[in-house]
C-alpha cells in the first residue's frame, strides 16, 4: 500500500469567510473559493478544503468541538486503492466513488478518503547556507535574505489527532495500512510515516478522553528555517495569534511555529524534518518539555540598538 | 473613579463584540472584554485545556463564533458561555475561564475592578510568579 501522505484535510466550519482569509494570509492559494467554501492549496497542490459546517456533502461531524470532517490520503496508483479497499472492506464499509477514490472511516471514527495523489512534483531548492569548512551553499553575490522574499508553504506535511484509544489507532494505521512507527512520545503517542514517504512523520497521535477527540494541528513544510521565520513573522504582523514557537523539535528535528486558527486547530509552519528508512529503530521517551523541543523562541517586534536609550523599534505597519 | 490604567473606552466595545487588551504593557496574558445585553464581562484570555493556560483568539480580537453567541478557544474549538465562562463543548468540558471583572467607570473608561488586576497569570515573567 503505497500511501504518500495527506493530500488534503477537509473542515466543516462555523465561519467560512474567516477561514478563507486566514488560509490565504497563511500563504495558500484559493481555488474555486466562494461563500460556501473552497480549496486552499500549497505549491504542490496539497491543501485544506473549507466547507460550511452544515454542508450535506460532508462526512458526519465528530461528536466533539472538532471541525475536521475528512482526511484525504494520496496514494501512488490505482492498484494501491484496490489493495486498501480489499483490506478495509473486511470489517467496515468502503465506498468507491466515480472518481475511483474510496471513502471509509478509521478505527476511531475519523472519516478517510484515499485517492491517486494530486500532488504536483516540486522542483525548488532548499534553503542554502554557508558554513566554514563546507562547500558554499550559495554562489558569490547570491543573498540569503531579501525584502519581499517568497516564503510559501510547499506541501501539506502532517496532521496530529487527539484519539481516545492510541493502541487501536496505531494498530489500524500500521497493521491495516502499512504505516511505520518512527518514534514514540510516552504519555502521548507514536509518530507514523506511510510506506511511500520517508518523512519522519505524516501522522502523530495524542491520547485524550473521548470528548476531546479531534485534531491538534496540521502542518505545512517550508523551504527552510528562514522561510519559516519570515512567513511566521509576516503572519504575526497580520494580527494572527502565535501559539508556540518558533522552535525546533527533537523527534523529527523539524523547525516549528504554531498558530491558532478559525478551523479550531493549530496550523504549523514546519521545516527541515528528518527522513528515515526501514533500518531506523524507533526511540521512545516520555513526553516532557525537554523531550519535545531542542530550542524554543518567542516572537517580539523588531528592534535595533540605535536611536537613543530605548533603541529603535519597528515602525507601525512595517512589512518585508 | 480609580487610579488604575483603563483597558479601553466603553464605547470601543460594541454590543455583541469582544476585544482583547493587555492589562498593562508587557503583560503575559490579555483580558477579554465583551458586551452582552449592555453588560460588560471580562475573562482572562487563557484557555484551561492545556496546563498553564494558552491564548484563545485566532487573530487580534478574534474570540467569538460567527453568530457572536459563544467565546471560542481557537486552538481546538472549545466553546465557552460568554456570561459564565463555563466550557460547554470541547476539550475543557467541566472547566471555566478565569473571571476578570470589569466596570465601565464614571469617566466612561473600562477598568478591572479588583486590586490592580494583577494575577499570577498576567504578571510578566521578569517580575517572577
Ligand atoms: S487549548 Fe483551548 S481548546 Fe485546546
Ligand atoms: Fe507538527
Amino acid at each position: 500500500m503505497n500511501i504518500i501522505g495527506p493530500d488534503a484535510l477537509v473542515f466543516g466550519v462555523d465561519d467560512v469567510a474567516a477561514c478563507a482569509q486566514y488560509l490565504v494570509d497563511f500563504g495558500l492559494t484559493a481555488v474555486d473559493a466562494g461563500p460556501d467554501g473552497g480549496f486552499f492549496e500549497a505549491l504542490d497542490g496539497t491543501g485544506i478544503e473549507i466547507r460550511r459546517r452544515d454542508d450535506p456533502s460532508l462526512p458526519a461531524a465528530l461528536p466533539t468541538a472538532s471541525m475536521l470532517r475528512q482526511q484525504v490520503y494520496g496514494v501512488v496508483g490505482a492498484a494501491d486503492l484496490d489493495a486498501i479497499e480489499a483490506e478495509l472492506k473486511r470489517d467496515r464499509r468502503v465506498v468507491r466513488l466515480d472518481s475511483g477514490a474510496i471513502e471509509t472511516t478509521d478505527a476511531q471514527g475519523f472519516a478517510l478518503k484515499f485517492q491517486v495523489t494530486q500532488r504536483r512534483p516540486l522542483n525548488m531548492p532548499a534553503e542554502r547556507i554557508n558554513a566554514p569548512g563546507a562547500a558554499p551553499g550559495r554562489a558569490p553575490n547570491e543573498l540569503g535574505v531579501q525584502p519581499g522574499m517568497p516564503a510559501l508553504p510547499r506541501t501539506l506535511s502532517h496532521q496530529v489527532l487527539f484519539v481516545p484509544d492510541v493502541a487501536a489507532a496505531t494498530e489500524f494505521y500500521t497493521k491495516r495500512l502499512g504505516f511505520v512507527v518512527t518514534d514514540v512520545l510516552g504519555g502521548a503517542g507514536p509518530f507514523l510515516r506511510p510506506r511511500a514517504n520517508d518523512d519522519h512523520h505524516t501522522l502523530f497521535f495524542i491520547g485524550t478522553p473521548e470528548y476531546m477527540k479531534g485534531c491538534e494541528h496540521l502542518a505545512f513544510h517550508m523551504g527552510g528555517p528562514t522561510e519559516l521565520m519570515v512567513a511566521g513573522t509576516r503572519f504575526v504582523k497580520k494580527g494572527y495569534q502565535s501559539f508556540w514557537g518558533p522552535g525546533r523539535h527533537k523527534f523529527g528535528s523539524n523547525w516549528f511555529w504554531y498558530f491558532n486558527s478559525p478551523m479550531g486547530v493549530h496550523v504549523e509552519f514546519d521545516a527541515d524534518m528528518d527522513k528515515h528508512d526501514d533500518s531506523w529503530i524507533p526511540r521512545e521517551t516520555p513526553l516532557t518539555a525537554e523531550a519535545s523541543q531542542m530550542v524554543l523562541f518567542e516572537w517580539r517586534p523588531r528592534w535595533a540598538p540605535a536611536g537613543g536609550p530605548e533603541g529603535a523599534t519597528e515602525a507601525e505597519g512595517a512589512v518585508d | 473613579m480609580t487610579e488604575r490604567a483603563p483597558l479601553c473606552r466603553g464605547t470601543e466595545i460594541a454590543e455583541g463584540e469582544a476585544r482583547g487588551f493587555a492589562p498593562w504593557p508587557g503583560a503575559r496574558k490579555q483580558v477579554i472584554v465583551l458586551r452582552r445585553g449592555g453588560r460588560l464581562f471580562g475573562w482572562l484570555d487563557s484557555c484551561p485545556h492545556y496546563q498553564g493556560g494558552t491564548p484563545m483568539a485566532w487573530k487580534r480580537d478574534g474570540y467569538l463564533n460567527a453568530a457572536r453567541t459563544r467565546l471560542i478557544c481557537f486552538s481546538h474549538g472549545a466553546e465557552f458561555d460568554p456570561e459564565t465562562g463555563e466550557c460547554t463543548l470541547g476539550p475543557c468540558l467541566g472547566k471555566r475561564l478565569r473571571a476578570m471583572p470589569v466596570i465601565e467607570d464614571t469617566d466612561g473608561m473600562v477598568r478591572l475592578t479588583d486590586g490592580s488586576g494583577e494575577t499570577p497569570e498576567t504578571r510578566t515573567r521578569s517580575e517572577g510568579s
